[in-house]
């Protein structure tokens, strides 16, 4: 019969074969992100302005009930401003539209030079604008889940920012930066979901999991053996190693 | 190198290994427990979470709601909540919702919130309890001011968050949440608050921790050899070599047949001659002695210098975990070794 510690020692060795790798991700993709700070990671400092204040207009060209009767099927109508200045913005089930209440017209989808306005208005900091694209389909890993089209516009800054503007709201929809690329694709190996980068439960990460445990308990298990000193002189005095 | 790499492996196992453990486990049963259970989407009414066109009917403009409301506000809305067009008005101190026919500020009671809160459960329970409290708190923590708990009888133990301002739901908690967030807070090392994952604490541990994960990986390499893997090479060559063990005790010698390339400790232990060892053959112990007495014992490896005197590694004294039966050999057993095993 193998002694325990043969046992132990081979199970560390052999579980180690398949799950070392992933552990090591674990551990390294885990300290990324518990050092790199979130707010950071967010673009909390690469921002400014985000709250902006609503002048209310008065006697505006334009009413809400104006809007309430050119768009009956409207879910949602609201004053938002966009560099600093307030616009209103419609709601249907199927269309947005941002109008200036001065004249009524309708300001939407934005311009690429007002999207690139919008974006170094929020920008915090001093750097070029150096692409402005639209995007319509087949949108980027990092935008996933937003609603199209969104004007994306890249920064040369040092975290090679890029800021989504949304055409129909003229706000500032999301930021992304190398760092959250970097915190994303760390997420990906983290969670081992390498399509979508979302799904936690997935069953690839669950037997990872698993082996990963027993590989662990069986390390925890061996510490007991790997330090010989104080252990083999309980040992000797009870008999048990020496022929 | 490698006796490096083991202290530093084991001393690091030794003291954060509780961690990796827990890290684990934690990791497991947050991947285990069902999403739409942890946050109470299986039993969330999802018929009310679309919002309906506004209601026909002239609306208060925006210039005629109280001033006081919109003077610093970043976002007002028209929605409609209950049936009823109302403003959403949101300001640097939170959301308010404003009646947009008679411009009355709308406000959540008790019975409000119950009702709310039936509306959104599915599940199968009654109200047991409604009380009030401010945000955040431990089940609230993403959002700020007053709300209305209301406490359901089902088997989840479901809470229903309602925001007294608002009328929003703002949290649905119940047992898979309460258990998850728990292990969560195991996870990220984060005993009081349970958020910030960039806690001084996790960030130490994990400092060190990667030191267990980068010699482990490397030292892994190591404790591989050929032999490992015969296995997979079915048809290759099985050469044997021929080791000759004395044991003192004993008039004849035993003459056994162990595969080229095995690990000496572990194949003599597989046919039953236990070497002593507390370690199990991770060179640490320094017990599994044996003399090399044939002409050409194997080169010393750098554990042995630590753990077996120099006189001794002079005189063929090796250790058998460190070694492989590269060919025919003989080898000195302390006293008795062989009797233990028959």
């Amino acid at each position: 019969m193998l002694k325990r510690a043969v046992i132990a020692r081979n199970l560390h060795k052999w579980l180690g074969l398949f799950v070392g790798l992933q552990i090591l991700i674990w551990l390294a993709s885990g300290l990324y992100m518990v050092v790199v700070d979130i707010d950071f990671i967010h673009g909390d400092s690469l921002v400014k302005n985000m709250q902006q204040a609503i002048k209310i207009p008065t006697s505006p060209t334009l009413s809400i009930n104006d809007l309430k009767t050119n768009y009956p099927e409207a879910k949602q109508i609201g004053l938002q401003a966009v560099m600093g200045k307030t616009f209103y913005t419609v709601s249907t089930a199927e269309d947005r539209y941002l109008f200036d209440p001065h004249n009524g017209q309708l300001v939407s989808p934005l311009s690429e030079d007002t999207a690139k306005e919008i974006a170094i208005y929020h920008f915090n900091g001093k750097a070029r604008i150096v692409r402005a694209t639209l995007i319509e389909s087949d949108p980027p890993m990092e935008i996933q889940t937003r609603r199209l089209p969104l004007w994306r516009i890249d920064f040369d800054d040092r975290y090679s920012t890029s800021f989504y503007i949304d055409p129909y709201s003229g706000a500032l929809a999301t930021r992304r930066h190398q760092f959250w690329r970097i915190f994303d694709f760390l997420w990906m190996l983290h969670i081992m979901d390498y399509q979508e980068r979302a799904d936690a439960h997935n069953n690839l990460l669950k037997v990872a999991q698993i082996t990963g445990l027993i590989f662990a308990i069986s390390g925890v298990w061996l510490l007991v053996y790997s330090f010989p000193g104080r252990r083999s002189k309980k040992r000797q005095n009870m008999g048990e190693t020496n022929p | 190198m490698m006796s490096f790499l083991k202290k530093l492996h084991k001393w690091v196992g030794l003291i954060i290994g509780l961690q990796v453990l827990l890290w684990l486990s934690s990791g497991l049963v947050i991947s285990v427990l069902d999403p739409a259970k942890v946050n109470g989407r299986e039993w969330m009414n999802t018929g009310i979470a679309n919002p309906i066109p506004l209601p026909p009917g002239v609306l208060l403009e925006a210039d005629q709601l109280p001033g006081p409301l919109t003077a610093d506000a970043f976002a007002i809305n028209l929605a409609v909540v209950r049936e009823q067009p109302v403003y959403r008005i949101r300001a640097g101190d939170g959301e308010k919702l404003v009646n947009a026919i008679d411009g009355s500020i709308l406000v959540f009671d008790q019975a409000d919130a119950e009702e709310l809160a039936r509306r959104d459960f599915t599940g199968k329970g009654a109200i047991t309890a409604t009380s009030a409290g401010i945000a955040p708190d431990l089940e609230t923590r993403n959002h700020s001011g007053p709300y209305w708990k209301v406490q359901f009888s089902d088997e989840a133990d479901t809470a229903i968050y309602i925001s007294a301002s608002t009328g929003d739901v703002l949290e649905r908690r119940n047992q898979y949440w309460r258990v998850r967030d728990f292990f969560w807070m195991l996870h990220i090392m984060d005993y009081q608050e349970r958020q910030d994952f960039n806690n001084i604490l996790i960030i130490i541990v994990s400092l060190i921790s990667i030191w267990l994960g980068l010699s482990g990986f490397i030292l892994l390499f190591g404790s591989f050899t050929r032999h490992d893997f015969y296995f997979l090479n079915l048809t290759g060559q099985r050469e044997q070599v021929l080791i000759t063990l004395i044991d003192p005790a004993l008039a004849e010698p035993k003459i056994i047949s162990l595969r080229k390339g095995s690990n000496l400790f572990l194949s003599l232990a597989t046919h039953n001659i236990n070497l002593p060892s507390i370690c199990g053959g991770g060179g640490e112990c320094g017990k599994c002695r044996v003399q090399v007495v044939s002409e050409n014992p194997p080169p010393e490896t750098s554990i042995e210098q630590g753990l077996v005197p120099k006189p001794l590694r002079n005189k063929g004294f090796r250790l058998a975990c460190q070694h492989e039966a590269e060919h025919d050999i003989t080898l000195m057993l302390k006293e008795r070794t062989l009797e233990g095993g028959h």
